[in-house]
This record gives structure tokens, sequence and C-alpha cells, in this order.
């Protein structure tokens, strides 16, 4: 699920950016840390959207980096356990089928199929049930980090193109 | 961290930061994605190398699985679902899935039978004609 939240870091810059253009700096620095990343609590963050504030910032002993406290508002994505959503399937196999809702990756194990979908090896490895009604399957490379699925429930399953229906 | 054990979408268990937050539906994200890759391509030639993998992926996500391309529709559909007492959370779930029937409804977003707010089926089926209506007219 997209959220809107507010989010705080601390962010260091090298004495070699101040000047007129500082704060410029400062986002464009933000934005190339913090877009594209994921994290536990927050999900994935997929835009920053503003900056609320940039405080007063604070010169490091030692070194001449000095860190400013900023607040930002970003776009995140965040799923939950118990969540329900579309995602496009990417990859079949006996073990079930991994797909991609957004940034991230989902696998559904076989398991957590209806019994009456069996899976069909070939050039286009693919899940149909019995009476060859419902069928899906696609093709694209695995990836690492991914959350775990189900579509052993009321509702959940192929869905028909959102284009198509009335 | 010791919260994620009891998370549980379902239940709306999704953590209080998330509970009070501002949460977007598939379109609205759609819209604001767009500007930004706007005002990108204006600031450089190639956007492309600008943006990430993950906004990419969202970019293209939320353009496939956007019911209302429309803004004025997505606001009006925004405007439906907040009439009824609904959490934010749940109110994106419906406007993602936009279920057909008052039992697809209950399936997807089981919380909303819950948490001692009585929600009649009537109000239910009534809240997803009037969706389905903006579907029709955008």
């Amino acid at each position: 699920m997209f959220f809107h939240i507010v989010l705080e870091r601390n962010m260091q810059l090298h004495p070699r950016h101040f000047g007129p253009n500082l704060r410029d700096k400062l986002v464009a620095k933000l934005m190339k840390d913090v877009e594209g990343t994921c994290s536990g609590r927050h999900g994935f963050v997929v835009a920053i959207t503003g900056v609320d504030n940039i405080g007063k910032g604070l010169i490091r002993d030692g070194t001449g980096f000095v860190t400013f406290p900023v607040k930002y508002q970003c776009v995140v994505f965040r799923p939950f356990k118990g969540e329900i959503l579309e995602a496009v399937v990417t990859m079949v196999n006996k073990m079930g089928f991994f797909a991609e809702a957004g940034p991230v990756q989902i696998f559904v194990s076989n398991h957590l199929i209806p019994d009456d979908m069996e899976f069909q090896s070939g050039d286009m490895p693919n899940y149909t049930t019995s009476d060859g009604s419902v069928c899906f399957g696609a093709w694209l490379p695995l990836a690492l980090n991914f959350c775990i699925g189900t579509i052993k429930d009321d509702f959940l399953g192929v869905i028909n193109d959102p284009g198509a229906a009335a | 961290m010791s919260g994620e054990e009891d998370e549980n979408a379902a239940e709306l268990k999704i953590g209080d930061e998330f509970l009070k937050a501002k949460c977007l539906m598939n379109c609205e994200v759609s819209l604001i994605l767009d500007r930004r890759y706007e005002q990108l391509q204006q600031m450089s030639d190639d956007p492309t190398n600008q943006v990430s993998q993950v906004f990419e992926k969202s970019l293209q996500y939320v353009k496939r699985f956007s019911r209302y391309k429309n803004p004025d529709a997505v606001r009006q559909v925004r405007e439906i679902l907040s009439r009824h007492k609904l959490a934010e959370f749940e109110l994106c779930v419906l406007g993602n899935l936009c279920p057909e029937t008052v039992e697809e409804a209950l399936a997807m977003v089981p919380s909303i039978k819950t948490r001692g707010r009585t929600h009649e089926d009537e109000e239910i089926d009534k809240m997803l004609n009037d969706l389905s209506l903006i579907k029709k007219f955008e």
C-alpha cells in the first residue's frame, strides 16, 4: 500500500558544497541518498515530494562536515501482512510462482494455490484449472528480497484485464 | 521490531504510524509520480537516468492498476469513500480493488465489519454502486 509520510534524516554535507546553492545541493543529495531505498519500518521510498524543514547545521568535531536535520515528505510503498493487492506474474515454476507488485517481489508457493490449479511445464509454464478455464503464466528472471503471498482464498486469483471489465 | 509479529492488515493492525498516515490509492500515486517524472524531464535531457528502479517499477505498477484515470474522478472516489466511517487504509484498499459485491468487499477488507463500527450491508452496497457509477461516467 502506498503512503504519504513525513520522515526525518540527518544529512552530512562536505564544505565544498557551502555557498549560495547550499539548500539545493542538500535537497539533491537527499534525493540521491534516499529515493529507491528500502527499510523494514517504512518500506520502499518511491519518491520525495517535498522538503518541509531544514534545521540548523551542526559542525562535526574533528572534520569540516556539517550535519543538517532534514524533514521531508515522501511516497513510500509498505506492504503489510494480510494485505490484499494486485500483482503481475513474472515467473512460474512447479514450486509456485513469482509476482511483482510495484517494487516488491512476491512468491506464492504451490501450497497456497487452490488445489484445482495444476502446474503445466513447457515453453510457457503456467497454472491451469482441470477444465482449462483459468490459466496464468509469464516469463521473466528471478530476483531476491521477496514477500510471501497466497491465492487460496475467496475472490483471490486471476483477474480480468481492468480495461475489459465493465 | 516487536510490532511485526502482531501485524495484520485484515484486522487493521498496521501500527500507529501508518494508521494515522495519509494512505494513497494507485490512481493518486499515478498522478504524483507523473508530475515528478515531468519535472525531471524539464530539468534534464534523460530522465530515465535519474530515476531509481523502485520509481520506475512503481510508476509502471500504478499506471497499470489505476482504476480511474481522470483526476476529477479520483477526487470523487475519495470523497465518496470518505463519507463512510472508514480508516484511510480500508478506503484505499477499496479504491484500488473496486469490489463489485458486498461479499467481495468484506473478503478484501474484513476489518470493515469489526472494530465496533456497524456498517449495514445496504450501506456498503450503496457505496460500491456509487463507485461503479463514477467508473461508468469517467
